[in-house]
């Protein structure tokens, strides 16, 4: 097939085709990054890449907060196919993240396959040329498949306080740092008490002269271990490239470990509980204070945070924990519900994202105009937690069911790249379009919802955007270990899809 | 503590012994129970308090504390402690075969169990267990013996030193490898056991072993070092055989990449043939 029509320098009017390819890849985060170079290495298919922002690296370039770092281990959340021999530390900072992301789309040639500032605003699946129609803000993009790689925490979500356009001091997101802010000195209030913020308030509370958190409910929190790496263990993992598997193998087989937590195993919550209060006791001496920090649900509903440094910046004299809630917002600060008046220069709003109604869904039509958020409803429902029926030829990495409440994301996403890269070839090779049965969605969502019966997630008192506020169903999370993903979702397999085209319909086992 | 709300506890007689039992489920579950044989030292919650949750989710799981004789009846052999499965798998599963999973100590007794009671025996896994006991072990084991007889202060340490893998120890906290070393001085009794690996002889039962068997080795293991792995894989004729990168406290290093290999083995031991070598891919 064709390849790209135009190169990427020259803003296009709506209509013009920018591209015409096997591949249309929307997102250029860890995920479209992923099958990107899968696409590239292997050579044999067309593809093109779009992202709205003006560079690669979705969370990463977005997420220039203070203090910013993975918290799974760099060696571990980072692509098998691109070891880096260079982690700083075992929690990769923001910017070396950003960097190997960066890297990566240039030393893997994607970088002439991608389309910057490009927000996708629709794409629709054409009947008649058996292809996908996507209208991006610089162009047209016309692709036989295509692979959504839009994230599922890259949109943030802004909490609806009261009088919030009031306030006249600055206020931004977590991900939306405005780095033009002089925070020093200045009196800052953060809401929330996420994986972000949680990086973020000891580096303001250094900054500020004042510092107020707004605490809904108190995460379980346990201890950091972090260290650098020194040089000669850098050079080691270059020279002795084992060593570096056998950690990020062992880093793995640890994260594995931590999943019957989920499944609310008496040992397995007992021991991470202790670990959890054992560091509070450790870090606060103040009972009362220790009272609010004191999470009340049970362990593993939300994510467990990683820190060393949040509670001793919580017991410093100028840090403030606001429990009560927030009543509104007003031109000078806070008025929180216990009626007390909290004056601030900054406000930062660290309460994380939409995740539970995708916005890239309410942008994507398949056959007869569907349109996927209709389709999803009630919570995602996929094939192998990539395809959908109804939806030729798409498929979502990063969507419905792919989350974890204990493991590196990259793990999965790899095991997506690999099964879409399978799914490709099949389509190339049969010249047809292809998508999954209802049967085979009913029955793959049905099978998840059985195994998420039991989990932490489902548990009486447990509210999460892991969970869809509709339907209550987890519909953010892979509940199961990691490598049963790979195992069950991590080769393209045709039996659950019917091909379509040349006017008939055929079942592709039969096909085969 | 329960190993999962809903395990039943029991007591199962031998002739000889009284043993306590745990199963996941009951006597009606039509899947073929797993069985798990604890190491020296352990208990059936103290090694399996992660592989057991793991196995039950998707399988009968039943596991046994080995009792030792009272010093009346003299050292124990090989049948005192396989008798005790035969009682268990008796009692809570009668008519019908197993599985057995056996673990350093239990695996010795898994194997002979195993040669002995073949028409009982669906499928073995052998994971950190030994056929003879060699000089390197024998040597490890009378330092053990020489601390224990002084009561020495060091025994701990020194315990935990040989059963967890270098890797395991550097990536603890400081206080986290204190609280190994102060849980290593408790535990049960272990004197009884050690006398008896000091002389483990299985040869001629693992030489009868016909079901279907998973060798694990483990590369790290100071205690049962991976070679008495190979010799097992060797030794019996319908085995497959895999290494994990740990200690010998494989159940406490690495129990998720052990669930990993055990459960697709037993769900179908007929995936891998006689003679595999597994290799475990690139994560
Ligand atoms: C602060 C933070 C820390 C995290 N730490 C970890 C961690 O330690 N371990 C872990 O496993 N996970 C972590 N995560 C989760 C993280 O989101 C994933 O690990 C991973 O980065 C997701 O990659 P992605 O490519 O799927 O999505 P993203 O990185 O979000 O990339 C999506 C891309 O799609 C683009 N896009 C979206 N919509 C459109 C559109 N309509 N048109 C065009 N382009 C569009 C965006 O601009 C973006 O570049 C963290 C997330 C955050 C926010």
């Amino acid at each position: 097939m064709s390849t790209i029509v135009s190169p990427p320098v020259p803003a296009a009017g709506n209509e013009t085709v920018l591209s015409d390819t096997d591949v249309l890849i929307v997102g250029t985060g860890f995920s479209g990054l992923a099958i990107g170079t899968r696409l590239a290495r292997q050579g044999r298919h067309s593809f093109a890449l779009v992202d709205r922002a003006s560079s690669v690296g979705g969370t990463w370039r977005d997420n220039t907060y203070p203090g910013a770092a993975c918290d799974i281990p760099s060696h571990l959340y980072s692509f098998s196919f691109r070891p880096s021999t260079s982690w700083s530390h075992v929690y990769g900072r923001q910017p070396q993240i950003l960097d190997y992301l960066e890297r990566t789309a240039v030393e893997e040639g994607l970088l002439p396959h991608t389309f910057l500032d490009s927000e996708m605003l629709d794409a629709v699946w054409d009947e008649q040329a058996q292809r996908w129609d996507v209208r991006t803000s610089r162009g047209r993009h016309l692709a036989t498949t295509l692979v959504t790689a839009c994230g599922h925490l890259s949109d943030p979500a802004i909490p609806d306080l009261e009088g919030l356009d009031t306030f006249t001091g600055e206020i931004f997101h977590s991900a939306r740092w405005n780095h033009d802010v002089d925070l020093v000195g200045k009196r800052i209030g953060v809401v929330g008490t996420g994986a972000s913020a949680i990086q973020i308030v000891p580096e303001l509370a250094d900054l500020a002269e004042s510092l107020t958190v707004f605490q809904r409910s108190a995460p379980y929190i346990v201890p950091r271990k972090d260290r650098a790496y020194s040089e000669a263990e850098k050079t080691m993992f270059g020279r002795l490239p084992e060593t570096a598997q056998q950690l990020r193998a062992g880093l793995f087989w640890d994260s594995e470990a931590r999943f019957p937590q989920r499944l609310g195993v008496p040992a397995f919550l007992a021991q991470m509980k202790k670990a959890a209060r054992d560091h509070l006791a450790a870090q606060v001496a103040d009972a009362d204070l220790r009272d609010r920090l004191t999470p009340a649900y049970e362990l593993g509903c939300k994510r467990i945070l990683l820190s060393n440094t949040y509670y001793p910046a919580l017991t410093q004299p100028h840090v403030r924990l606001e429990t009560s809630g927030i009543a509104r917002m007003t031109e000078t600060g806070v008025v929180a519900r216990d009626g007390s008046e909290i004056a601030l220069d900054v406000l930062v709003v660290a309460t994380g994202f939409e995740a539970t109604d995708l916005p890239f869904a309410h942008r994507i039509r398949g056959r007869d105009g569907r349109l996927l958020s209709d389709h999803w409803a009630e919570g995602g429902r996929t094939v192998a937690s990539t395809s959908v029926a109804g939806f030729p030829n798409l498929f979502v990495m990063q969507g419905p069911n792919t989350g974890l409440g204990a493991g590196s994301i990259v793990y999965i996403i790899e095991s997506q790249a690999e099964y879409v890269s399978g799914a490709v070839d099949f389509i190339v090779d049969r010249e047809s379009a292809i998508e999954p049965t209802v049967e085979a969605e009913d029955a793959y969502v049905a099978d998840l919802d059985l195994r998420s019966q039991g989990t932490v997630w489902l548990s009486e008192g447990c509210r999460s955007w892991y969970r869809h506020p509709v339907s209550g169903r987890l519909s953010a999370l892979w509940p199961d270990y990691m490598h049963r993903y790979r195992a069950e979702n991590g080769a393209f397999d045709p039996a659950p899809y019917e091909i379509l085209g040349s006017g008939r319909t055929v079942a592709a086992g039969q096909a085969r | 503590m329960n190993f999962l709300p809903g395990v039943r506890e029991g007591v199962v007689r031998t002739s000889r012994a009284r043993v306590t039992s745990y199963d996941s489920t009951d006597p009606d579950d039509p899947r073929t129970p797993v069985v798990l044989l604890h190491g020296t030292g352990g208990t059936a919650t103290s090694h399996f308090w992660a592989l057991f949750p793991m196995l039950a989710e998707h399988h009968r799981v039943i596991a046994l504390d080995f009792t030792d004789p009272a010093e009346a009846d003299g050292e124990p052999d090989t049948s005192w402690y396989v008798e005790q499965v035969e009682a268990v798998v008796a009692a809570l599963s009668p008519h019908r075969r197993v599985a057995v999973v056996g673990y350093s100590f239990g695996a010795v007794v898994a194997a002979a169990f195993a040669g002995r009671r073949q028409e009982l025996v669906e499928s073995l896994v052998l994971v950190a267990g030994w056929t003879r006991s060699d000089q390197q072990q024998q040597l490890r084991n009378e330092v053990w013996s020489r601390l224990h007889a002084e009561g020495s202060s060091a025994l701990p340490a020194f315990m935990v030193f040989t059963a967890y893998s270098p890797a395991y120890l550097l990536a603890r906290t400081a206080p986290e490898l204190a609280d190994l070393v102060a849980s290593a001085a408790t535990g049960r009794d272990r004197a009884t056991m050690m006398r008896f690996n000091r002389t483990v002889d299985v040869s001629e039962d693992v030489a009868q072993i016909a079901a279907p068997t998973l060798v694990v080795g483990c590369t790290a293991d100071q205690m049962v070092p991976p070679h008495h792995a190979r010799l097992l894989f060797g030794g019996i004729r319908d085995a497959r055989y895999v290494e994990i990168r740990s200690g010998h406290a494989v159940v406490h290093e690495r129990p998720a990449e052990l669930y990993h290999l055990i459960d697709p083995f037993l769900t179908d031991p007929a995936r891998t043939t006689p003679g595999d070598v597994i290799l475990q891919e690139a994560v």
